[in-house]
C-alpha cells in the first residue's frame, strides 16, 4: 500500500500525537495552533523529514479544529478563525446543546478539511509547474506579493503593521551576506555568534511563546472563566447525523470559501469564517434563527475554517509562500529540515508531498474520531490550569532552542530576548506576525533583489519590464495592498462604531 | 532619471546595498508614526491625559517581575548545575509563582509539576530522540 510506502509507522503516530496536542494547544485559550507548532519545532529537529510532517500537520489540524471548543463552550474563540463559531455555538451550549453543538461543529470540520486537501492535491501542484519558470525577478516580486500579507494581518495601524514587517526583515539580515561573505549589523563584540545571524527557532518561540507567558504573568495568570455547564440537556439535545440533511450546500460552499479565502496570503481565517457565516446566513431559509443557536450557522463557519487548512498549504507548497502566521511557521520546519519549498518542492520532492497530502488525510479522520468520541474529555481541557502549563512551555522552548543547533548556549539567550522584544512589542504596538512573516521572508526578499539587479546591470526598471508575469504580480500586489487599507478602514470603523 | 533607476553595483558592497534600503524605510515609516501620534496629540489638546500606559492598571508585579527574574536565572543556573537540578528548580518556583500562593497543596502541586516535566522532557529529549540537553 502506497500510504504506508511513504509515512512510515512512527509518521502516522507522530501525526495522532499531534493532533491531540494540537487539540489541547486549540481548546486552550490563548494558546494557538501556531504556538503549538513553534514549540514543537525543536523535536522535529531529531526527526527525519517524514515524520515531522506527520507531527507538523497534525498540530496544525488539531490546533485548528480544537479552537471550537472553548468558542462553542466558554464564547472565546480558541483561534481567530473560530470567530463565527461562537455566534451559534454558544447559544447552543446556553441552551444545553453543547454537546451536539461540539459534534456539530467537528463533523464540518472534517469535510471542509477533506474538500480543501482535494483541492490542495489538485490546484498546488497546477501553480507550481507554472511558477517553475519564474526568473529571480518574478521570485523577488511573488515574496513582495507574500510580504503584502503583512497589511493586511495588521490590527489596529496599518502604518504599523508595515513597520514591524520591515523590521522583522531588517533584523533577518544581520548577520554574513553570502553573494560576498561579508558581514554587516552584528554589534560589536557578537561577531562569533551571529555570524550567521539570528536562529530562526528561538527568534520565533521567544516571540510567540515567552511573550505570551509574561503578558499572562502581568495579568496574574488568571483562570478562564469558570461555568457549570450541562453539555447535554434532554433527548432533544443529542447530536444526529440529520442534522447535516439539507445542509450538503452550506457545507460545499463554506469549505470551497474557506480554501480559497486561504490561498490568499494573509487574509485569515476569521475572514473565511465571516464570509462563508454571511453566505450561509444569505441563503438560509431562516436567517433571523442565525445568532440564537441555529447549526447551520456552526456548519458555515467550522467548515471554512478547516477549508482554510489546505488553503493556506497551496501558496506556501507551490509559490514557498505563507497564506497565514501558522504556515509561516511551517516554512521554518521545512528551512530547518533544509528543504526550500517554492515552485520546485513539488517535482523534486514527490515523496514528501504524497506525505504531506497522506498527512492531512490521517489527521483530518483522527481529528473526528478523537473529538467526536472522546469531547466530554476534551471539553474539560479548557479548565486547565495556566500555572500548570506556561512553566511546562518554558521549558520545552529552552530545551529546543539549545539543542537546534546542537547545544548553542546563545541561542538560548536569543531565545530570551526576543521573549522580551515580544513582550514589549505587543505593549508599544509593534505587530509579532508581521515582524515574524518579514523576519522569515527578509533573506530571500534582499537574495533575489540582488540578483535580478545583478543580471540587470543595477536597471531598477527591471521589476515592471520583465514581461507578463511580472505586470500580474503587480497587479496582485497592488489589490492586496488596496485591499488591506479597505479592510483596515472597514474594520476601524467598526471598532468606532463599537466604542460609541 | 537613469540614474536614480539604477544601483551601483560593486561587489564590495552587495552586502550593504538591500540593509541601506530597509533602513531608509524604517526612518522614514518611522518618522510617519511619531509625526501622525504628535499630530494627533495637538488636535485634541493638552486638556487630553496621555492615554498610554505600559502596564496595565491591576499589573501583577510579583508574577511579571518573579517570572522574568527566574527566566534570566535559568540559563545561568543551566551552566553551572546541569539541566535536571536547575529545571526542576525552575518549574518548582515558576509554578509556584503563578499558583501565588504558598499552601500545602500549592507546594505539592509545584513539586509535582516539577519532577513530572522535568522528568519526561528530560526522557523523551536526551534519551528518546536524542537531542543535545544543556
Amino acid at each position: 500500500m502506497e500510504l504506508i510506502g511513504v509515512l512510515s509507522p512512527m509518521s502516522i503516530l507522530l501525526c495522532f500525537l499531534g493532533v491531540l496536542i494540537g487539540i489541547i494547544f486549540g481548546s486552550i485559550p490563548g494558546m494557538t495552533a501556531t504556538m503549538a507548532i513553534a514549540i514543537f519545532l525543536p523535536i522535529t529537529y531529531a526527526l527525519d523529514m517524514i515524520d515531522s510532517i506527520g507531527l507538523l500537520i497534525g498540530l496544525y489540524v488539531g490546533g485548528i479544529s480544537g479552537g471550537l471548543v472553548p468558542a462553542i463552550l466558554l464564547n472565546i474563540p480558541g483561534t481567530p478563525s473560530s470567530l463565527c463559531t461562537t455566534f451559534d455555538g454558544y447559544p447552543m451550549t446556553q441552551n444545553g446543546q453543547g454537546e451536539k453543538a461540539l459534534k456539530v461543529g467537528i463533523t464540518a470540520s472534517l469535510i471542509g478539511g477533506l474538500l480543501s486537501l482535494t483541492i490542495l492535491y489538485f490546484f498546488a501542484p497546477l501553480l507550481a509547474s507554472v511558477a517553475i519558470d519564474f526568473s529571480s525577478v518574478e521570485k523577488f516580486l511573488i515574496i513582495i506579493f507574500a510580504l503584502t500579507i503583512i497589511a493586511s494581518i495588521s490590527k489596529g495601524s496599518l502604518l504599523v503593521g508595515i513597520f514591524s514587517g520591515i523590521l522583522g526583515v531588517f533584523v533577518s539580515l544581520i548577520g554574513t551576506f553570502a553573494d560576498n561573505n561579508e558581514m554587516r549589523l552584528i554589534p560589536p563584540g557578537l561577531e562569533e555568534q551571529l555570524v550567521y545571524g539570528f536562529s530562526l527557532l528561538p527568534v520565533l518561540i521567544g516571540l510567540f511563546a515567552i511573550g505570551q507567558m509574561l503578558i499572562e504573568a502581568e495579568e496574574g495568570m488568571k483562570p478562564a472563566t469558570h461555568q457549570n455547564i450541562d453539555l447535554n440537556k434532554g433527548e432533544k439535545s443529542r447530536f444526529k447525523f440529520r442534522v447535516f440533511k439539507n445542509q450538503m450546500v452550506n457545507l460545499f460552499r463554506s469549505s470551497v470559501l474557506g480554501t480559497f479565502i486561504g490561498i490568499l496570503p494573509g487574509v485569515g481565517g476569521s475572514a473565511a469564517s465571516i464570509t462563508a457565516y454571511s453566505q450561509a446566513k444569505s441563503f438560509s431559509k431562516k436567517p433571523s434563527n442565525f445568532g440564537k443557536g441555529e447549526p447551520e450557522g456552526l456548519i458555515a463557519s467550522e467548515s471554512a475554517n478547516n477549508g482554510l487548512t489546505g488553503g493556506a498549504l497551496i501558496p506556501l507548497l507551490s509559490l514557498g509562500i505563507p497564506g497565514d502566521s501558522t504556515t509561516a511557521i511551517l516554512i521554518g520546519a521545512f528551512l530547518l529540515q533544509g528543504i526550500e519549498v517554492g515552485p520546485l518542492f513539488i517535482p523534486t520532492n514527490p515523496d514528501l508531498w504524497s506525505g504531506i497530502v497522506y498527512a492531512l488525510i490521517i489527521a483530518n479522520i483522527v481529528m473526528f474520531a478523537m473529538m467526536f468520541f472522546s469531547i466530554r474529555y476534551f471539553a474539560k481541557i479548557v479548565y486547565i490550569p495556566k500555572y500548570i502549563i506556561f512553566p511546562i512551555i518554558i521549558v520545552m522552548c529552552t530545551v529546543g532552542s539549545y539543542a537546534i543547533n546542537n547545544g548553542v548556549m546563545f541561542d538560548v539567550w536569543t531565545l530570551l530576548l526576543f521573549g522580551l522584544a515580544g513582550y514589549i512589542f505587543m505593549k508599544i504596538g509593534i505587530q509579532i506576525p508581521p515582524f515574524l512573516i518579514g523576519f522569515i521572508l527578509g533573506a530571500q526578499c534582499e537574495k533575489y533583489f540582488i540578483d535580478s539587479l545583478k543580471g540587470n546591470g543595477g536597471d531598477l526598471t527591471v521589476f515592471f519590464t520583465n514581461g507578463p508575469v511580472a505586470l500580474v504580480l503587480w497587479i496582485l500586489i497592488i489589490g492586496a495592498f488596496v485591499y488591506a487599507i479597505l479592510d483596515n478602514r472597514s474594520a476601524k470603523r467598526n471598532d468606532a462604531r463599537d466604542a460609541s | 532619471m537613469e540614474d536614480l533607476l539604477t544601483v551601483e553595483l560593486s561587489f564590495s558592497e552587495y552586502h550593504l546595498i538591500f540593509p541601506r534600503i530597509v533602513i531608509t524605510i524604517l526612518l522614514i515609516l518611522g518618522a510617519i508614526i511619531v509625526f501622525r501620534y504628535f499630530y494627533k496629540r495637538m488636535k485634541l489638546g493638552s486638556s487630553k491625559k496621555r492615554d498610554f500606559s505600559f502596564f496595565i492598571a491591576t499589573y501583577d508585579k510579583t508574577k511579571l517581575f518573579g517570572s522574568a527574574i527566574l527566566l534570566f536565572l535559568y540559563p545561568f543556573m543551566m551552566e553551572r548545575l546541569g539541566f535536571l537540578i536547575s529545571t526542576i528548580g525552575l518549574m518548582f518556583f515558576m509554578t509556584l509563582l503563578f499558583i501565588g500562593k504558598i499552601k500545602k497543596t500549592a507546594l505539592f502541586t509545584s513539586l509535582t509539576n516539577a519532577l513530572a516535566t522535568t522528568f519526561v522532557i528530560w526522557y523523551v529529549f536526551g534519551q528518546l530522540f536524542d537531542i543535545t540537553l544543556p
